[in-house]
């Protein structure tokens, strides 16, 4: 099926997980205007995120992402698109709004990258000092 | 569908004419340009240099201290924590001589679990503040002299200035800088965690805004703050010989523990006990 790669902020690696997934899909990363605009972005992380960017095969444009996307998508003819995952409850909105605006038949699948340590599912997050008690063995001996 | 946008620069100065132009908003509200380059090469060059064992350990607190400035490149995924705590790993005999710098890294990592599990909740007060004040007695807004620099203390103006300048800030002046808005100013944490995402190259969502709710006590059992001496052993000095609040005696920082709990916060049931221990910096 043919694919492209959605990479945003959080992965700009070129050990992405999407890129090994799919050595020389097209892929594409987006500003997100709004996201600029309502966090008063200055000019140096701009700058510094398109050096990122330089370093990887990524068309780069600006706009709404999950539009983007999807139209980046179509111009390849692509029913599939690949992105890594991210905490952020913005990437869980925009991958929401792209599913919705794929045609019938295409998925979105989210990448994850080696993780720093396995936690268990119901770890205590309350306060660091827990958390560290509890991985602090794997993190020292992975 | 827009246009793609320009892949090829001749050198870095027309790579930054060309983004100021694009984002005219950006470069209006702060045009300084940031002085490490971005890239998974520059970021190979830094590991390579990091100093994970007892040199970080001993020193991190300085503010001259080898601490390892990856942080932009782990905030945007351009290494990932995994293979940092790897290459501090191979730099050790025992990995217990790196822990310190790995316990750092897993502070990240908790941050991103906690983001994780709260989503947009992260911009709300977690807690309440343990300071004796409620969160409608903060101001909403970053004062100006705090944004331009201009408030007369030679550390916090320094700061401020950095800030801006270079888009880093060690942690302990982040620590301050944090604490003295919060504490000394009455200004929501918002305002301030708002501050730094503009500017910082690491900005964060989850390690800025859960780590000045850290400092302000809404994610913490009790508010994080420092005095003059603090600051001057951790920064050798150097703003306080520069400061004249300090040659006339007034410096707001000036003062023991006890003390300061007591001006700062007089409503507060902690600090109303007996003389509480100094906050350990962690
Ligand atoms: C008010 C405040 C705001 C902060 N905002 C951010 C932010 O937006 N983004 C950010 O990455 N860090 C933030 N930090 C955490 C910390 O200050 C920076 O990660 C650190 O100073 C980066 O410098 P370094 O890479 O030289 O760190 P090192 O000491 O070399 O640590 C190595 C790496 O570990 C991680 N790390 C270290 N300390 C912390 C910490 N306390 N919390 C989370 N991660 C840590 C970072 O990724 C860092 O690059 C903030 C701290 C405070 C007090």
């Amino acid at each position: 099926m043919q694919t492209i790669l959605w990479i945003h902020g959080d992965n700009l690696s070129p050990q992405n997980p999407v890129f090994q997934a799919a050595p020389g899909a097209p892929a594409i990363f987006v500003w997100d205007e709004a996201l600029l605009r309502d966090w008063h972005i200055s000019l140096k992380r701009i700058v510094f995120m398109y050096e990122c960017l330089l370093e990887l095969p990524v068309t780069i444009r600006r706009g709404e992402v999950a539009r983007e996307v999807v139209a980046f998508a179509h111009e390849h003819a692509a029913r599939r698109i690949l992105t890594a995952d991210s905490p952020a409850p913005l990437h869980r909105r925009l991958c929401r709004q792209m599913s919705q605006h794929m045609p019938s038949g295409s998925r979105l699948e989210i990448l994850h990258e080696t993780s720093f340590v396995d936690v268990p599912g119901n770890i205590d997050l309350k306060r660091f000092s827990r958390y560290w008690q509890s991985v602090k063995k794997r993190a020292l001996n992975p | 569908m827009s246009a793609d946008m320009q892949r090829e620069f001749a050198n870095r100065e027309a790579l930054i004419a060309y983004l100021a132009q694009q984002f005219p908003q950006a470069a209006a509200a702060a045009d300084e340009v940031p002085p490490v380059p971005g890239g998974r090469r520059a970021a190979e060059a830094r590991l390579k240099q990091i100093t994970p064992g007892k040199a970080y350990s001993a020193s991190r607190n300085y503010l001259n201290g080898a601490v390892s400035r990856l942080s932009p490149y782990l905030r945007h995924g351009v290494l990932s924590l995994a293979e940092v705590r790897d290459a501090a790993l191979e730099q050790a005999a025992d990995p217990a001589e790196v822990e310190k710098f790995i316990n750092e890294l897993a502070w990240r990592d908790y941050w991103q679990r906690v983001y994780r599990a709260m989503g947009d909740g992260i911009w709300e007060d977690v807690e309440a503040y343990k300071t004796g004040y409620a969160a409608a007695e903060y101001a909403a807004d970053l004062p100006e002299d705090v944004a331009a620099g201009r408030t007369g203390l030679a550390c916090m103006d320094a700061f401020s200035r950095d800030l801006r300048e270079t888009g880093y800030l060690h942690n302990h002046a982040r620590m301050w800088l944090a604490a003295y808005l919060i504490h000394w100013r009455r200004v929501r944490w918002q305002a301030g965690a708002r501050w730094f995402l503009t500017h910082l190259l690491d900005g964060d969502p989850a390690s800025n805004n859960l780590s000045w709710q850290w400092v302000g006590s809404t994610f913490s059992s009790k508010p994080y703050y420092f005095n003059r001496e603090a600051l001057e052993k951790f920064t050798d000095g150097r703003y306080c010989r520069a400061c004249p609040l300090y040659r006339t005696q007034r410096c707001p920082f000036e003062g023991s523990y006890e003390a300061l709990a007591e001006r700062l916060f007089p409503y507060a049931e902690v600090a109303a006990e007996a003389a509480p221990p100094p906050r350990k910096k962690r």
